[in-house]
């Protein structure tokens, strides 16, 4: 029987500002695989652990803008194509590709594709849905979704040592310090 | 003196302000009993009485919107008191009317959100349950107009072997996208906002069957810090995505009238005029709920008074507006000295159906100014009632609108009267019974509370909510 490989490990906090200050020493301590969890965004700590802030300050809104920009284009080109190629209707004379009549749909079709691209590059960068989470498993992890603070420093960390960052976790004071199993 | 020293003298710092505002969550309200109070509404085993008797009253009512569905779908839209030229009356009234309400749900959503507006968190779930059940009636009501409703999806352009197309440049194709594209927006964005409150709701399930629903549909969320920064930047674009269509959805309503050339809708003042409309609606909508649910679920800590009062400002000044455009349009008609246009004005205010427009300026324009006195904005019961005339009023807004311009159009032999028949009341009342079945439902298997921000209002989370007071 093989052991287990190890997640991390996990440090529970009673308040926002305690995880802060755990979230700063362990980067000082020179860990950079680590996640905070929390009941609600801490916009400080978004600082602390930069995971995903280039995603969601560059990448995301850049897609979302480039699919906008697509859809406007392709939602264009589908009521020209109809209204001036496949489908041409004379109605009192007006010229076939009246662009002026096609602005709400050119505006509703590139608001869609932005908005798809939104949802769904959130869920793709968020890695979801991922029903299953090692963290899971820690019996008062419940609490994050209310008011449970946690710091899990990942066992891929180059800087992690079984003991070693657990001694670390339990000198900041944390309310418990928990081994996480992968799996 | 120097210059310097001078405005030292003349310009005194008067920043921060004393600000005498009422709470935004009530004091003493911890992340534990914030929890506590939004989780057991929907959890409790025992369904809530008024609830139970509301929903089954809803449920009536939904039942005679599908009879009479049923009814219209066999025998044909004849059973409908609308016919040419009075062609567009219950079905369009109603469906600007829901779409209307809709909106409301989504000014808060969208526009509030991206202004960092914070006493917008607590109600916003409730607002957002509301565009999304008026959503559903208001869709279904062009479809059912159609009359051939079960080829709705001919509006669509998709290759098909009779090698017909829409006309795009018909303002009722571009209907079509633009509600599509609005319902879409309002799903996801209910649904993205929903996702950390959904964990909340596994974390406390107290069942299996609730654990795995509620674990599945909040798709693993964990509160990770990177995932509130994907989160937190997603919300912010979807709330820029839904801010034009906020405007644009009623604008393209308006095209529907102001694009054709019947007197008293050929209009420029149409779009701003219905992007009003819709908003004082849909906000008076929003409040209406939020006083309802606040008292019956007993969340007066979370949705204080303070909630109410601005609703009612928002409320006063779009009703403010309202009258502006009521007072603006009669000018121009007559300004324009368009004999039809200044016709359809005197028909509006003394002809047959001048009892609507009175009701309106009553309900819609003269009601809200009640709001002036700050008694009335923070009574819920009042602010209940107000509501409640605001949106019969502005019911009676859109109605008036169709069936004056309609029933007396250019030529006198063109000319006819309107008379409602029992589908047409059948299906209005029975669309209030379908959103209220949608509403409740919402608000009693979700938490009708956004949780996450809320708990960002709170002082115990000095270092998150720095930006929000």
């Amino acid at each position: 029987m093989t052991l287990p490989r190890p997640y991390g490990l996990a440090a529970e906090f009673e308040d926002a500002d305690q995880l802060l200050t755990a979230a700063r020493a362990a980067r000082a301590e020179g860990y950079r695989r680590f996640e905070g969890y929390s009941p609600y965004p801490i916009r400080e700590l978004f600082e602390v652990i930069p995971q995903g802030n280039v995603t969601a300050k560059f990448v995301l809104p850049g897609l979302v803008f480039g699919a906008g920009v697509a859809g406007g284009f392709l939602g264009y080109y589908m009521q020209y194509f109809i209204a001036a190629v496949v489908y041409p209707t004379d109605i009192a004379g007006k010229p076939l590709n009246s662009w002026l009549a096609f602005v709400v749909i050119t505006a509703a079709i590139a608001l869609l594709f932005a908005l798809i691209t939104a949802f769904g590059g959130t869920l793709f960068f968020e890695k979801f849905p991922r029903i299953y989470n090692p963290l899971f498993r820690i019996p008062t992890f419940h609490r994050v979704s209310n008011d449970g603070f946690f710091l899990c420093i990942e066992a891929t960390d180059g800087h992690f040592h079984p003991n070693r960052t657990a001694r670390f976790l339990a000198s900041l004071e944390p309310l418990q310090v928990w081994e996480v199993d992968c799996e | 003196m120097r210059v310097a020293e001078r405005q030292q003298q003349t310009a005194r710092p008067i920043l921060p302000v004393e600000r005498t505002d009422l709470p935004l969550v009530a004091p003493g309200v911890t992340f534990r009993s914030l929890t506590g109070r939004v989780v057991a509404n929907v959890l409790q085993p025992d369904v809530p009485l008024f609830w139970f008797w509301c929903y089954l009253a809803a449920i009536a009512a939904a039942c005679v919107f599908s009879t009479a569905l049923a009814i219209v779908l066999d025998v044909g839209i004849g059973v409908m008191g609308n016919n040419i030229p009075v062609a567009w009356v219950f079905p369009i009234a109603n469906y600007v009317w829901w779409i209307e309400i809709a909106v409301g749900g989504s000014l808060l959503s969208s526009i509030l959100r991206l202004t960092n507006q914070g006493w917008r968190s607590s109600i916003n779930r409730i607002a957002e349950s509301v565009t999304l059940a008026g959503i559903v009636c208001a869709g279904l009501f062009p479809i059912i107009h159609l009359g051939r409703s079960w080829v709705a999806y001919w509006t669509l352009p998709y290759p098909n072997t009779m090698i017909i197309q829409p006309n795009f440049r018909s303002p009722l194709v571009w209907d079509v996208f633009g509600i599509g594209t609005y319902a879409l927006a309002s799903v996801l964005f209910w649904y993205m906002d929903l996702l950390p409150d959904l964990a909340t709701m596994r974390d406390h399930a107290t069942s299996r069957i609730s654990y795995f629903l509620y674990g599945l549909l909040s798709l693993g969320w964990s509160g990770a810090s990177h995932h509130w920064r994907l989160h937190e930047r997603a919300g912010l674009l979807l709330a820029g995505i839904l801010t034009p269509l906020v405007f644009t959805v009623h604008t393209v309503v308006s095209f529907d009238f102001c694009i054709s050339l019947v007197p008293g809708w050929h209009s420029t003042i149409f779009p701003p005029y219905f992007v009003t409309g819709a908003i004082l609606a849909g906000i008076s909508m929003v409040a209406l709920m939020t006083t309802w649910v606040r008292s019956s679920f007993r969340l007066t800590s979370i949705i204080t008074e303070r909630h109410l009062n601005n609703l009612s400002k928002l409320i006063l000044t779009t009703s403010v507006i309202m009258a502006y455009v009521y007072v603006f349009e009669p000018f121009i008609n007559w300004y324009s000295g368009n004999y039809f246009d200044i016709y359809s004005t005197y028909v509006r205010s003394a002809g047959n159906f001048a009892w609507t427009y009175w009701a309106f300026i009553l309900l819609g324009l003269g009601v809200p100014q009640l709001l002036w006195w700050k008694k009335n904005r923070i009574t819920p019961r009042r602010l209940f009632v107000i509501a409640l005339l605001i949106v019969i009023g502005m019911w009676l807004e859109r109605y008036m609108l169709m069936v004056t311009s309609l029933s007396r159009d250019y030529l006198p032999s063109y000319w006819a009267n309107f008379a409602a028949t029992g589908a047409d009341n059948a299906l209005l009342y029975g669309s209030i019974g379908l959103f209220l079945c949608i509403f409740l439902l919402l608000i009693r298997a979700l938490p009708m509370i956004p949780m996450y921000e809320i708990r960002m209002l709170l002082p115990l989370s000095k270092p998150g909510g720095g930006s929000v007071k």
